[in-house]
């Protein structure tokens, strides 16, 4: 005698193809939610991607993008299964069973799936992490800071989304079960959501909102600041909504009309359109799903080449193999010795040349914060820079330039990038020891590539620099020396050099550009907090000099050719891991999702195909309608996610100093090979889909 | 055994509504084989659904045994659909994942009353309509006028006071078609049954001894059996549809 459990369990049986399909789509959001929450909030990529820095940003911000990818996913995927389920509870409803005799049994099943799919998913998740870090580690680079470390606090995130899932699902059941009319429930599957018609410009009219709000969003915090001073808050994000806005009217007009006008054959792609459009809701949502995270993974792919690539051409177009700096009442390596540690490697140095440096104090306009607002104020201790004298430049360069007595100039890259760093409006410099003052004025940028950069050089006339040099104490003195090597350098070499360069440092050297110790006075006689002094600065340590960290940002960072082109990898391993482990997860999700939209499709309109089959469509006629569809699924997500991401990258670039540079030109190309690269992954799949979508067909 | 009065029925689309019964009296004698005929939109379906409880009605009321099935909740619903109603779907709706003895079983096992006699009455539900050699298969394993006799057998396993039926041979061929109308014949001659069916087919309808002819929401005509032979009565209905069409 069956019973109804029984009746359950069986139909439940019979819908296994269902259920595994979201079995697996929640499997794969928990896993890859799991997988990013346990990355994110791992301490080995907490300790060095700085806290309130771009990179940290730029991880939550793609973060937020694939769980809300994963949101509308998981969202999709319960509706699919009810829409089949729905069939079979309308027929029970309609013979008699009451909403109170079928709820058991359906919140049963659903918590029973979410349930098993999450835990799987979220269990999946940390080994996925583990191999991909690992696999990286063995295959790529490994580092001593790439020792993965999981906070597993990062549950909470895995665990607030498989509530999420579960409420969604039992929600859907809900509704289901509380719907007044019996015939809709056992209809549900065959419902259409057809989306309104717009007309022809919906499409064009979308790109140009894309534009409109990239630029809006991008350019709004700029202009937030010049007209009030402030700093905008988070909600000026939301002038990019324009993009949303655009994205929409773009897939819309890509389910309704499609982008190729068939003026003369406008019926052939009729039908494959009217299939489309009659799931056009549900279609439209997973495009922009789909788009939103290929745009991620694009961005965060990015972030390799063009790091590497403007490091690559920076130290292959390098005068010097090697470049380092020192304070004068600090014990370092001097000509002799370095001379005589080569030869014990085989080598020998070349070309050794030499200058003092001063450290002085500079008046300029700074900018000072009162909560979010803030205003220009003129300080006379308002940093440092470093100075060389004329002759000192002529040694190191054996370029001559002629300063006149009274001005200054910056040493600068030959395309002036990054001039924002620089202080144009200093009118004295301070020798600190003294206090003696000489007035400058800013003369011009001088340009020297190897000499750039945010803690680089200023120049004034010898006959200054003797001024203001008088009285200052070695602490304030520095030399700058540069060598190259005779014949071809050592690897040996150079980390020896490297690291005896730095123990030979006192702790008083321990820290890195960004604190500056003419502010630290001023803040002092002030009687204020330097903020250098605080948590917020990041505190280096010569015991992880390999670190990136220390590399990145110690203040006196040598430069070494053969060092920084072995070790680039090892320098920035963890946010290469980072930045590639996003790309992955953000393009398995939009894969998955375009590959499900598709069988949806193929499930949703098999009796259409059927229909035309009967009705004399050949299979190549049938096959050209399945692969005009899934040509849609999976072609305009890929141009539109990545050519916006292009393009916003290019944007980027452009902000940095209004132009582009070799570097940075260089950069997108590989960028854009990247993405041809990317587009032939997608290709791939595309035709497995298309091969799994004629199998399912029968075609 | 079935009365309708002043029925109504729109449905809403947006911030418009659109009637499509309005105001259909009826009634229906027990052991009855009445059919309801009509165009396209004319209401035969929602008419349907209404007296089955599928959706619900604005205005009038219906009565089914004596019961009103206005006001009623959803699980006094629920019961009536069980107990006192059978449906035939024009697809059949039979579940795809029981065997053709289980969906006949579906109702009795709702209502957690599957025993021996209920076993007995689904044997001899299925040798009466011709299907006991199909009872351990699968519905995708049968043709469609077996399926569409399950859902017969299906709809009379709790004896309910009247079967209704949605265009019942629409997805079939005349050959099924007919042994699907034989079987409500058969219904209700051996057991009694009372049949309310909605049908484009005229031949269909002709076996019935009622047929009542729904236009715009409204009964427009009632033709009723006399002492003809089939063909005339059908003759006679085919008439009746052609002046109705002409007079809209």
């Amino acid at each position: 005698m069956m019973t109804m459990k029984q009746l359950e369990r069986k139909l439940q049986r019979a819908d296994q193809k269902q259920a595994l399909l979201y079995l697996f789509c929640n499997f794969v959001s928990l896993l890859l939610i799991t997988a990013y929450s346990a990355m994110m909030f791992s301490p080995t990529v907490l300790l060095i991607l700085p806290q309130g820095g771009d990179s940290r940003k730029q991880l939550t911000a793609i973060f937020v993008l694939a769980l809300f990818g994963c949101v509308v996913f998981t969202v999709y995927a319960s509706g699919l299964f009810f829409r089949r389920k729905a069939a079979q509870l309308g027929t029970l409803m309609a013979l008699g069973a009451s909403r109170a005799r079928l709820a058991p049994g359906v919140f049963r099943e659903v918590l029973l799936l979410s349930g098993i799919s999450s835990l799987l998913g979220i269990a999946a998740g940390f080994p996925f992490v583990f191999l991909l870090w690992n696999g990286f580690r063995l295959f790529i680079v490994d580092s001593q800071e790439m020792q993965l470390r999981l906070d597993y606090r990062c549950l909470a995130v895995s665990a607030v989304f498989f509530v999420l899932v579960a409420a969604c699902c039992c929600l859907t059941a809900y509704r289901c079960l509380h719907r007044t009319n019996i015939i809709d429930i056992i209809h549900e599957e065959h419902k259409n959501e057809p989306v309104k018609t717009p007309g022809r410009w919906c499409g064009p009219a979308g790109i140009a909102l894309m534009f409109f709000g990239a630029v809006l969003g991008y350019q709004a915090p700029g202009v937030y600041m010049q007209l009030f001073s402030a700093y905008p808050t988070a909600l000026l994000n939301l002038l990019y909504a324009p993009v949303f806005v655009g994205l929409y009217m773009i897939m819309l007009h890509t389910v309704v009309h499609g982008w190729r006008t068939r003026r003369k054959k406008p019926c052939r792609s009729l039908i494959a359109r009217s299939m489309m459009k009659f799931q056009g809701r549900q279609t439209v949502n997973n495009l922009i799903v789909s788009t939103v995270l290929i745009a991620g993974s694009a961005f965060a792919i990015f972030y390799l080449p063009m790091l590497g690539v403007s490091q690559i051409l920076e130290v292959r177009a390098r005068p010097f193999d090697y470049c380092y700096h020192y304070r004068m009442d600090q014990d370092i390596l001097g000509q002799d010795e370095i001379a005589a540690k080569a030869s014990q490697y085989g080598l020998s140095i070349k070309e050794f040349r030499s200058s003092p440096y001063l450290t002085l104090g500079h008046d300029s306009l700074v900018t000072v914060e009162e909560g979010r607002s803030f205003h220009l104020e003129h300080k006379d201790l308002a940093g440092s820079v470093k100075v060389l004298s004329a002759s000192g430049f002529h040694a190191l360069t054996g370029k001559s330039v002629t300063v006149r007595p009274g001005a200054y100039h910056i040493i600068s890259t030959a395309d002036e990038t990054e001039t924002y760093f620089y202080v144009t409006d200093i009118t004295f410099l301070t020798n600190m020891a003294t206090r003696g003052t000489i007035p400058v004025s800013f003369a011009g940028y001088v340009h020297y590539d190897f000499l750039a950069g945010p803690s680089g050089y200023y120049l004034i006339s010898d006959a200054d620099y003797e001024a203001i040099s008088r009285g200052l104490t070695p602490d304030w003195r520095g030399t700058i020396s540069f060598f190259k090597m005779d014949g071809a350098d050592s690897y040996a070499f150079a980390q020896d050099f490297f690291h005896t360069l730095t123990t030979s440092f006192g702790p008083e050297c321990e820290y890195g550009y960004y604190y500056d110790r003419v502010q630290k006075i001023a803040a002092d006689e002030a009687g204020e907090r330097y903020w250098g002094d605080t948590d917020q600065m990041t505190r280096l340590s010569y015991d992880n000099a390999d670190a990136s960290d220390f590399r990145l940002y110690w203040t006196y960072m040598p430069k070494i050719r053969i060092l920084d082109q072995n070790d680039f990898l090892k320098t920035f391993a963890v946010y290469l891991m980072m930045f590639l482990f996003i790309s992955i997860i953000c393009t398995l999700a939009a894969l998955i999702i375009s590959y499900t939209r598709c069988m949806t499709i193929t499930l949703n309109n098999r009796y259409v195909f059927d229909d035309l089959r009967r009705l004399g469509a050949s299979p190549a006629f049938l096959r050209r309608e399945v692969r005009s569809q899934a040509g849609s699924v999976f072609r305009i997500p890929v141009l539109v996610g990545m050519g916006a991401m292009y393009f916003l990258y290019v944007l980027i670039m452009l902000g940095n100093d209004g132009k582009l540079v070799l570097s940075e030109l260089a950069g997108l190309a590989v960028c854009l090979c990247i993405l041809l690269g990317m587009a032939a992954i997608y290709g791939v799949v595309y035709c497995y889909t298309v091969r799994r979508m004629y199998r399912a067909l029968s075609l | 055994m079935l009365y309708i009065k002043n029925l109504h029925k729109s449905y809403q689309s947006g911030s418009k509504s659109y009637p499509v019964l309005k105001g259909v009296n009826l009634s229906v004698s027990s052991q009855e084989f009445i059919a309801v005929m009509g165009p396209s939109g004319s209401g035969k379906s929602t008419l349907l659904n209404c007296i089955s409880c599928y959706i619900p009605f604005d205005e009038g009321s219906i009565t089914l045994g004596g019961q009103t099935l206005k006001n009623l909740d959803a699980d006094a619903l629920a019961r009536v659909r069980n107990e006192q109603l059978g449906f035939v779907f024009q697809d059949f709706m039979l579940l795809d994942g029981l065997t053709v003895r289980e969906n006949v079983l579906v109702p009795r096992i709702i209502r957690d009353k599957v025993d021996a006699e209920a076993n007995e009455r689904a044997d001899s539900l299925m040798s009466l309509f011709g299907i006991a050699h199909t009872a351990d298969k699968y519905p995708a394993e049968i043709s469609g006028g077996e399926r569409q006799r399950a859902a017969v057998a299906r709809s009379l396993i709790n004896k309910p006071l009247i079967l209704l039926a949605d265009e019942p041979t629409g997805n079939l061929d005349s050959k099924s078609s007919r042994t699907v109308i034989e079987a409500f014949e058969n219904a209700r001659r051996q057991l009694g049954a009372t049949i309310f069916m909605v049908t484009h087919d005229s031949c269909a309808a002709s076996f019935c001894d009622r047929v009542i002819l729904l236009q715009d929401g409204l009964v427009c005509d009632t033709l009723q059996k006399q002492n003809e032979s089939q063909q005339a009565f059908q003759d006679r209905l085919l008439t009746a549809i052609k002046t109705m069409s002409s007079t809209k």
